[in-house]
């Protein structure tokens, strides 16, 4: 589920209209592919000590970009002045902007790009264009680095998981996400507190439970139903429970009849339930995210699928006292191959060291600093949001859905995965969308999803026009 | 006037060149690279196109998608200006003979007004507003359908592939009809009254009265309204794309030829495929002007 | 009689209640709306509309579609009153061709040019720019705007025109002194449409500029409506809707004698 993490803070998996500046931000770099050339200037570089790890030069001034979106730029103003306290001989200038793309794009054809960059937002510039052209630095040197909190430990050892992997392409760690979001099944405790439920961790008991809601006058389950990717999160994420990572690796790799593995049939087969047997709101498949989420939280319905980010989203219509908490979906059965508490989760605010600027050492410093706990603490506080750094929530007063987003993710351990194939082939994520949307009205049956989506695949990947991955 | 040659060719030059100019920049121009792109495999990247010829044609003919689109948009096309242009007609013809003895109905003006309103508003905001009126549980139209004890009848509408299309077509016909009843009114008004009254002096009913006398004289103007709303019916872009599941949904039952367009050329960077898609619709458009001016046995209409 | 009111009152009601509904829903509370969504509001909250001015960037929306439409429209009327002119008054080789080659722009659907136009307007470096829109605005309204105002002109009498170059009047001068005081009925009649086409443009928009700071009003609502920013805003949202809606009515029902008789005129023609 990237393509929602990487427009973050403009949520829109509903992405329809952030689609043409995903177009725009393609073909962007074409001409810079060529116009480099490797006559680098020599980057300034310092003496690396226990205290200075990454050699960065103490006179050298650091140039910091950020993307003043959704999250602000205080959080990287913080870093930057922990960034000088270090660094006294430095100057650190600071931009926070909307359109790093539109900002940035002729500096890195010009090879004086700044010397970290928070490239996120609608106008970002497009990562593979930068990677393919060689314009960021190898973020190795970084991730082996002794990090700022122990230096014990390793700054690749401080990340939740699936972060460093996130930004690796062609083998090299490029690219470093800043925030974590994950998915899950969301409810008001004291809803379910008032009626004596408790959420279910296996799918019979989620059943049973439904049975219950429904009998007490609750509409057991809606989903966002314009956009049935929503539903799609707990359908992939029981898959995935039960039939482990290789399931995930195959249905990614186009492998065929990948989609008609048992467990996602099976998972398919759960949704199907649902709908069979009433426990979804009626009419929710013509609702859109706003309109199920608003049924949601006045309590007309129990739970509702969705990202972290749920909680801000919800601020102006959640009620006084709704306490929403976020739960991972439930086991389909007692022989999964993932814990029931694994997580869907992936990683976006892309931070990249370009690999031309001034100061690069410098750059990279930077994020250890920004990676840091003190510097992720501060962020999660100013923003209610989860970063990718592991304990940076740790002793906060979260809020209630912050709290249950830090209690899964600490529960679900190293035990997280995240599907690549929306990224790597919309079309293919559009099939998926709509056959689950037709499975959650009962007018396909399990079998036909799995038919479906599968020809969907195939076509895929019979079609030489459509670029291919592996993972 | 010979002396004034030279000023003349350079008055010319000055009215003309600056529009055309621009037209043929941003009209012109693009308007033939659709042709050229049509035929490559374009996905926007410089300096790698490859000319495919007429691959991206046999691709349309196969894509699923694409032919949902064309059963969509070809339904519209029939069900959109029919149904616009029969309750433009009667409405108009209501107000213009609804009053005593053939003549305009009492606040005839008001009720034009009033009618017209949706025309003025755009697409997207229509569509915006039309979401909600058929949200299934709150809106506007369901709860009238229970106040009025019409339950049975209450349906999630754009959450069902039998009924989102006729959804988003009602919408359609919402926004045009005050249009074409203003329109319409307009070109009564200039029938003499005289024609009416010794219509219905011999007996004809209303409704004989308005097809075999009302109608035949308005033949050029439902003619335009029909090409109009011939085009309109081929779009439904912003509609589809604002109100409707997906957009396009539920299953592809909204999907229409605009909205793959736009898919194809903006999140999946397809742009050679995306205007193969746009010279296809504009192939359809041809056609559908030339068969509607055709119809029209008389003197063909000046160019629209 | 009593029938036909029957049938025009419940066209009327089917044509306005969902916009009334739509003012009504933006003077209510959220809450308002989610568990009452028929009632009129307990106390009307005109803070909604400030609301959506301000913080949901409504007031910014319609700033940029005032800018961008404004413009296109002078634009637009000075370019095709010239080229209308010129082509209904001057014979010359090639005028019909002319002519018809910008009439012909009416006929071509704007999807057909989108994929083209995106790189075109890209490529000149005017993506999400005001000029780009404005230059695409003011090139898509030509045709429309050159075939109306051409018939226009040929109806006009000789005589003045005539007499005004006697009197020495150059070309220019005929045309701004004499022919277009004229032509003045015609003039604001298609600049109405013209607004009315350019303030409810959708697609170009949406494809040509991908900047939020530039959207204009249409975009920009669809935008709160698909994405809301980061929080759900309902009467925010009908807030935005109303204002969208209530100038384009205000300007109609001012003006709607002209534009009623323009679209006679128009498009019976």
């Amino acid at each position: 589920m990237n393509p929602s993490s990487q427009f973050r803070p403009y949520p829109t998996r509903r992405a329809v209209l952030g689609a043409a500046v995903a177009g725009a931000a393609l073909p962007v770099l074409g001409g810079c592919v060529t116009g480099g050339d490797d006559g680098a200037t020599e980057a300034a570089a310092g003496a690396k000590t226990a205290e200075n790890p990454l050699g960065v030069p103490d006179k050298t001034p650091l140039e910091v970009v950020i993307f003043k979106g959704g999250y602000g730029d205080e959080y990287a103003i913080n870093a930057e002045s922990l960034y000088k306290q270090r660094y006294p001989g430095a100057t650190v200038d600071h931009k926070g902007m909307q359109k790093v793309g539109k900002a940035l794009q002729p500096r890195f054809v010009a090879d004086t790009p700044p010397d970290v960059v928070d490239n996120t937002g609608a106008g970002r510039l497009d990562l593979a264009t930068l990677v393919s052209a060689g314009k960021l630095t190898d973020l190795a040197d970084l991730l082996d680095a002794p990090s700022l909190d122990d230096p014990a430990r390793k700054v690749r050892d401080t990340l939740l998981p699936g972060v460093v992997e996130d930004g690796t392409f062609d083998g090299k760690a490029q690219v470093l996400n800043f925030t974590y979001t994950v998915w899950g099944l969301w409810y008001s405790k004291p809803l379910f507190d008032k009626h004596g439920w408790t959420f279910p961790t296996t799918w019979d008991a989620m059943l049973a439970l439904c049975e219950q809601i429904k009998k007490a006058g609750v509409a057991p389950w809606t989903y966002q139903g314009k956009y049935p990717e929503y539903l799609n999160d707990p359908l992939l994420a029981m898959a995935a429970k039960a039939g482990g990572a290789d399931l995930v690796k195959a249905v990614d790799n186009l492998e065929p009849n990948a989609w008609k593995q048992q467990p996602l049939v099976d998972a398919a087969t759960a949704i199907a339930e649902l709908a069979g047997k009433g426990y979804i709101l009626s009419g929710s498949e013509a609702l859109s995210h706003t309109e199920a989420q608003a049924a949601w939280s006045q309590s007309q319905v129990a739970i509702i699928p969705c990202g972290s980010w749920l909680e801000a989203e919800q601020k102006g219509v959640t009620p006084d006292g709704f306490d929403m908490v976020m739960a991972p979906a439930p086991a389909l059965s007692g022989g999964d191959k993932l814990p029931q508490t694994a997580l869907q989760a992936s990683s976006s605010e892309s931070f990249i060291v370009p690999a031309k600027g001034k100061n690069p050492r410098g750059g990279l410093e930077f994020l250890r600093i920004l990676f840091s706990t003190t510097a992720a603490k501060r962020f999660a506080e100013l923003n209610s949001t989860m970063p990718s750094v592991a304990g940076a929530l740790e002793g906060l007063t979260l809020s209630s859905g912050l709290g249950s987003v830090k209690t899964a993710v600490d529960a679900a351990g190293a035990n997280t995965f995240t599907y690549r194939f929306r990224t790597w082939y919309a079309p293919l994520a559009k099939a998926v969308d709509d056959a689950t949307g037709e499975l959650a009205t009962k007018r396909i049956t399990p079998a036909q999803w799995s038919d479906r989506v599968q020809k969907a695949a195939d076509a895929v990947a019979a079609d030489s026009a459509v670029k291919k991955f592996q993972r | 006037m010979a002396n004034d040659r030279h000023g003349r060719y350079r008055f010319l030059a000055g009215a003309i060149l600056p529009a055309l100019a621009l037209y043929a920049v941003f009209v012109l121009s693009p308007y033939a690279q659709a042709f050229y792109l049509s035929l490559t495999d374009w996905t926007g990247v410089s300096g790698q196109v490859q000319f495919v010829g007429l691959d991206n044609f046999t691709r349309l003919v196969r894509d699923p998608l694409f032919l949902a689109a064309l059963r969509n948009n070809g339904l519209m096309l029939v069900v959109v200006p029919v149904v616009t242009i029969a309750l433009g007609l009667l409405l108009a013809a209501l107000v213009t003979f609804g009053g005593r003895r053939g003549s305009a109905i009492r606040g005839a003006s008001s009720y034009q007004t009033a009618y017209f309103f949706p025309q003025l508003l755009s697409l997207p905001i229509i569509a915006l507003l039309w979401q909600f009126v058929y949200h299934p549980n709150d809106g506007l139209l369901n709860g009238f359908l229970r106040a009025v004890g019409l339950d049975a009848l209450a349906r999630t509408w754009l959450g069902d592939p039998h009924l989102a299309l006729w959804a988003v077509m009602a919408v359609l016909v919402w926004s045009s009809v005050g249009f074409y009843m203003v329109l319409f009114a307009a070109s009564m008004s200039a029938i003499p009254t005289e024609i009416i009254e010794a219509a219905v002096l011999d007996g004809a009913g209303k409704l004989a009265t308005l097809w075999r006398i009302v109608l035949p004289l308005l033949r050029d103007s439902v003619q335009v309204a029909f090409v109009y709303l011939g085009v309109l019916a081929l779009d439904a872009f912003a509609v589809v794309q604002v109100m409707t599941a997906g957009p396009g949904g539920p299953d592809n039952a909204t999907e229409v030829i605009g909205l793959g367009l736009y898919r194809n050329a903006f999140t999946y960077s397809r742009f050679g495929y995306a205007a193969a898609m746009g010279v296809a619709l504009f192939f359809l458009t041809l056609t559908l002007a030339v068969l509607a001016l055709r119809a029209g046995r008389r003197e063909r209409v000046e160019l629209a | 009689m009593r029938r036909a009111h029957a049938f025009l009152i419940a066209w009327a009601a089917v044509v306005t209640l969902p916009l009334l509904w739509a003012v009504v829903s933006s003077l209510k509370t959220d809450r308002e709306i989610l568990t009452s969504p028929w009632s009129l509001p307990a106390t009307p909250r005109f803070d909604n509309w400030s609301r959506a001015w301000n913080q949901a960037d409504i007031g910014r929306y319609f700033g940029n579609s005032a800018v961008v439409v404004g413009c296109a429209l002078l634009l637009t009327m000075l370019l095709g009153a010239t080229t209308a002119y010129a082509l209904a008054r001057y014979p010359f080789r090639g005028n019909r061709i002319l002519y018809f080659g910008f009439v012909a722009g009416m006929l071509f659907p704007v999807f057909l040019a989108l994929v083209p136009l995106f790189f075109v307007v890209k490529q000149l470096g005017l993506l999400g720019t005001y000029p780009g829109l404005i230059l695409v605005y003011t090139a898509y309204a030509l045709p429309f705007t050159i075939f109306f105002l051409h018939a226009f002109f040929r109806t006009l009498p000789t005589a003045l025109a005539e007499a005004a170059f006697l009197d020495g009047c150059s070309h220019w001068g005929v045309f701004f002194r004499v022919m277009l005081p004229l032509a003045r009925p015609g003039l604001v009649t298609v600049a109405i449409f013209n607004f009315l086409g350019l303030w409810n443009q959708y697609l170009l928009p949406l494809v040509l500029n991908p900047d939020p700071d530039r959207y204009v009003l249409a975009q920009g609502l669809a935008a709160l409506s698909v994405s809301q920013g980061y929080r759900s805003d309902w009467s925010g949202l009908f807030a935005g809707l109303t204002i969208a809606m209530l100038p384009v009515l205000a300007a109609y029902v001012i003006f709607q004698r002209q534009i009623r008789s323009g679209l006679t005129a128009g498009a019976v023609r």
